[in-house]
């Protein structure tokens, strides 16, 4: 009697917590920083934030190449944005270090760099080689094509990264609530075992 | 109050495994029957707490029920949390699986000590001191918590003062809720099984 009485009691607490998980299910859930970067011609546009939606603000972000040197560092500003020109072509590698022990990561490898970067270089080369008699040159054409595709894609790149960091979805936090008492039971059967 | 991965130093990330692993072989040693489903029960609500956020400031905070979970379990809170923290590392991505022993020992450690400051007065025959005992341990709990954060945090060469004052600054309100929450824990129990809180705490003496 009194073990059926235990285990009702846990049901209902198990359910209480469960009910006032979903009523929670507001727009803040989970808890993590992370930061996620883009390339932008020569400047590297970086977006920090906590999961759940709310921006990480002035919290120190640090660049470092791929040996581990660090190139520089700055603040996020009251949207959680920091921007800085490519200090160099190589892999990047940027850290945000939110307080209360919170830290993402965020890594650029080189290529992308190197081809937003030879886009920039193809221009100015250009520039100087004289009038172009019709219209434009292929150069300036390929260049506002990349431009417009760079602020058409922002969103898109952006959401792509969102969607990679979501808050914890229902079947997670069912399943760890499973796997917790799938040990119970294992614990049970084991000290029962013991005890024959 | 999770601390990520790849924030502490060596030393520290190895004392704070081998302490968890000091009080988890505790707890299960005094793990008996009875307590199995209560430990699985307060692990799952632990689990799912720290998806339940405060909004506050410029970042937002979430319970994380050690108060509730020390004061029920004692030392059994350690495998208890360990077990929880595990699960939201791998599934939530919250800490890391190299953070794990200094996260557990962060927030078993102040409910454990809650338990033993707070669990005898909670089981006494007033009403009034057991439910302020139960909020104190609640509040404290997460006090404590946020203190030895701090105190990891001091390798990273984050000073002491101003961790520790933003953490408790911005847990300030989870304090209460939680002081809150495990004062109606504490009632409900008084009320529907009292033997619960007694008989606890008389075992594992």
């Amino acid at each position: 009697m009194k073990k059926r009485y235990n285990t009702r009691l846990s049901f209902i607490i198990l359910f209480l917590t469960v009910i006032i998980l979903i009523g929670s299910n507001g727009p803040a859930l989970a808890h993590k920083v992370i930061i996620f970067a883009w390339v932008e011609g020569d400047t590297v546009f970086t977006e920090s934030k906590f999961s759940g939606g709310k921006k990480a603000i002035n919290a120190p972000v640090v660049i470092f190449d791929k040996d581990g040197k660090k190139l520089l560092e700055g603040k996020t500003d009251n949207k959680g944005e920091f921007s800085f020109k490519i200090p160099k072509v190589t892999d990047l590698k940027i850290v945000l270090n939110a307080a209360m022990g919170h830290k993402a990561e965020w890594m650029i490898p080189e290529s992308e760099i190197r081809e937003t970067g030879s886009i920039v270089e193809k221009k100015s080369a250009a520039e100087p080689s004289g009038p172009i008699s019709v219209g434009l040159s292929k150069e300036e054409v390929q260049k506002i094509v990349e431009d417009s595709l760079d602020k058409k894609l922002r969103p898109i790149v952006r959401m792509m990264t969102e969607s990679k960091n979501t808050k914890p979805s229902l079947t997670e936090i069912i399943g760890g609530i499973g796997y917790i008492f799938g040990l119970m039971g294992v614990a049970l059967y084991f000290k029962n075992r013991s005890k024959k | 109050m999770h601390i990520s991965e790849g924030v502490l130093s060596a030393p520290v990330l190895v004392t704070g495994a081998a302490l968890a692993a000091a009080g988890v072989s505790v707890g299960l040693k005094k793990m008996d029957y009875e307590k199995i489903p209560q430990a699985a029960v307060l692990s799952a609500a632990f689990f799912v707490a720290s998806l339940i956020h405060v909004p506050m400031g410029p970042s937002s905070v979430h319970l994380v029920l050690n108060g509730i979970n020390g004061l029920l379990l004692g030392w059994v809170c350690f495998p208890s949390i360990l077990i929880a923290l595990t699960l939201q590392a791998i599934l939530f991505q919250f800490g890391g699986i190299t953070v794990l022993g200094v996260n557990t020992v962060t927030m078993a450690l102040p409910g454990l000590i809650g338990y033993y400051l707070f669990g005898r007065l909670i089981k006494g025959e007033n009403r009034l001191i057991s439910l302020a005992a139960a909020f104190a341990c609640g509040f404290f709990s997460v006090l404590l918590s946020g203190i030895l954060v701090a105190g990891a945090l001091l390798s990273t060469g984050e000073s002491f003062t101003t961790a520790a004052k933003l953490i408790l600054l911005a847990h300030l309100p989870v304090m209460i809720i939680e002081g809150i929450i495990t004062l109606f824990c504490v009632a409900f129990l008084r009320k529907v099984k009292p033997e619960l809180l007694g008989g606890v705490y008389e075992k594992a003496l």
